[in-house]
């Protein structure tokens, strides 16, 4: 489950009201009271998005959120007139306020914890906010973290919102980095190709030990150079081999039979002791490559050819 | 941008299948008699090459993917056959798509050798294109152990 340790929860919430309940500065409270204005715009965003969410968040906010906020009052041991009079102009921020009071509480949708998150952020005007998170599900401790570290001016609250969306990549922005559509785009790319290069590394042997994509890519394109040549290679020796390209069935069964395991035997017409013996040393070696289909489907495709219209195919001189 | 966690499919079908194919383009060789001739090598060795090619891309999967697609058009434009493709759900060629995208200039040069290799390789996303690079792998190794397999029963005893 999401949530916050204690202390940090304490130690923000400590701030945020006793700015808001100082009771000797009026104007600091003022300042508490614009961040929070201009949190609605913010809020009216989220009702812009979320037209089923907002009424139930407001009323959330509205039934419990004032318990909440008595409850932490109480154990502030503040004076409670000053957030009195803050009261019944602002159903809203009052929400806020005790959202983030009540930000133990239950699970709630990801959206609000961030705007939450936003509003803690708010309050605390050190540094800057280290990480900005994208994700859908936020996780609170992180958030939490940067924000005792980190100060967000409205275009930060504004582009981390705007970036929650449905059914899409997530990307996790980093430090120092732009977050803007087109860099946000880029970087997704690039993490699927690097997931494919991967893959690719998996497949292409002798690429672990070369790191970066330069080196791995070098490696890949050699080895399919070596690959198609080596198809030359062996085409070029089977014409060589085989001027007239005769298939006989003594041809095709002696290269099957390479590949076979032994109990094979019962297959035949053919004459297997004197192919085998020959093919001992090859049988060995490629043994190791034996997979288990490979016996079963040679069977099928002996059988089939040794059907009458196959025969026809390969036609013995 | 789509929810993209699927896991890539490279799965390549068994040697048999690869076998199979192989030995019955060469035997429709052997039928064109051409061969009568054993001075031009060079024309046989070509013919036998270009049928394993062929071979090998109808055995991994015919028309389902790029490079194999590609493959089959390049042979038949030689050949000045006309093959027929069915008609497959999304549109193959998306050079618009390769121009808009913003390229990272040291991947590219790769990126460009890695298509001159691999066929079909011009008209594909970066992507697009490690797929079936690895899958044109996955299927060149195969056909070179069948035709490493057949070139042994073959040797002389």
């Amino acid at each position: 489950m999401d949530y916050i340790s204690p202390q940090t929860y304490n130690s923000t919430l400590s701030f945020s009201l006793s700015l808001a309940l100082n009771p000797i500065r009026k104007d600091k409270s003022s300042k508490f009271l614009n961040l929070l204005s201009m949190d609605l715009t913010g809020l009216k965003w989220l009702q812009q998005h979320q037209q089923m969410v907002s009424p139930e968040f407001l009323q959330i906010l509205g039934s419990d959120g004032r318990e909440e906020l008595r409850r932490v009052e109480s154990y502030l041991g503040n004076n409670l007139d000053e957030l009195q009079n803050f009261r019944p102009g602002y159903d809203t921020i009052d929400g806020c306020i005790s959202r983030t009071s009540s930000f133990q509480m239950e699970p709630v949708k990801s959206n609000e914890e961030n705007r939450v998150v936003a509003l803690q952020n708010k309050r605390k005007p050190e540094g800057k906010r280290e990480t900005r998170e994208k994700k859908k599900k936020i996780k609170a401790e992180d958030e939490t973290e940067s924000s005792m570290k980190g100060n967000s001016d409205m275009s930060n609250t504004e582009t981390s919102s705007d970036v929650l969306k449905q059914d899409y990549i997530h990307v996790r922005a980093r430090r120092g980095e732009a977050t803007d559509r087109h860099s946000l785009a880029e970087r997704a790319r690039r993490e699927k190709i690097s997931k494919k290069m991967k893959c690719l590394q998996d497949i292409v042997p002798g690429c672990n030990k070369v790191t970066g994509k330069a080196g791995m890519l070098d490696e890949i394109i050699n080895y399919v150079q070596s690959l198609q040549q080596q198809v030359e290679f062996l085409s070029m020796k089977l014409s060589f081999l085989n001027p007239q390209l005769e298939f006989h069935i003594h041809e095709l069964s002696s290269m099957m039979a390479d590949q076979r395991s032994f109990p094979l035997h019962q297959q035949g017409s053919l004459d297997y002791s004197v192919i085998n013996s020959n093919q001992t040393t090859s049988l060995n070696a490629l043994k190791m490559e034996t997979s288990l289909s490979w016996d079963v489907h040679s069977q099928c495709l002996y059988n089939n050819l040794r059907t009458d219209s196959v025969f026809s195919f390969f036609s013995l001189k | 941008m789509a929810s993209a966690d699927k896991p890539i499919n490279t799965d390549v079908p068994e040697k048999d299948v690869f076998t199979l194919h192989f030995l019955q383009s060469l035997s429709n060789l052997r039928r064109q008699n051409t061969f009568n001739s054993p001075e031009k090598t060079n024309d046989r060795v070509k013919k036998i090459k270009k049928a394993a090619y062929v071979s090998m891309a109808r055995a991994a999967g015919g028309t389902n993917r790029l490079w194999s697609r590609a493959l089959l058009r390049r042979a038949a434009k030689e050949n000045s056959k006309v093959v027929r493709f069915p008609r497959r759900k999304k549109r193959v060629t998306c050079l618009r798509r390769r121009r808009s995208n913003r390229r990272d200039p040291v991947e590219e040069e790769e990126a460009e050798r890695l298509r001159n290799l691999v066929p079909g390789g011009g008209g594909m996303e970066t992507s697009k294109l490690m797929e079936e690079t690895a899958h044109y792998i996955k299927c060149l190794s195969m056909q070179v152990k069948v035709m490493q397999c057949l070139v042994d029963g073959l040797a002389p005893k």
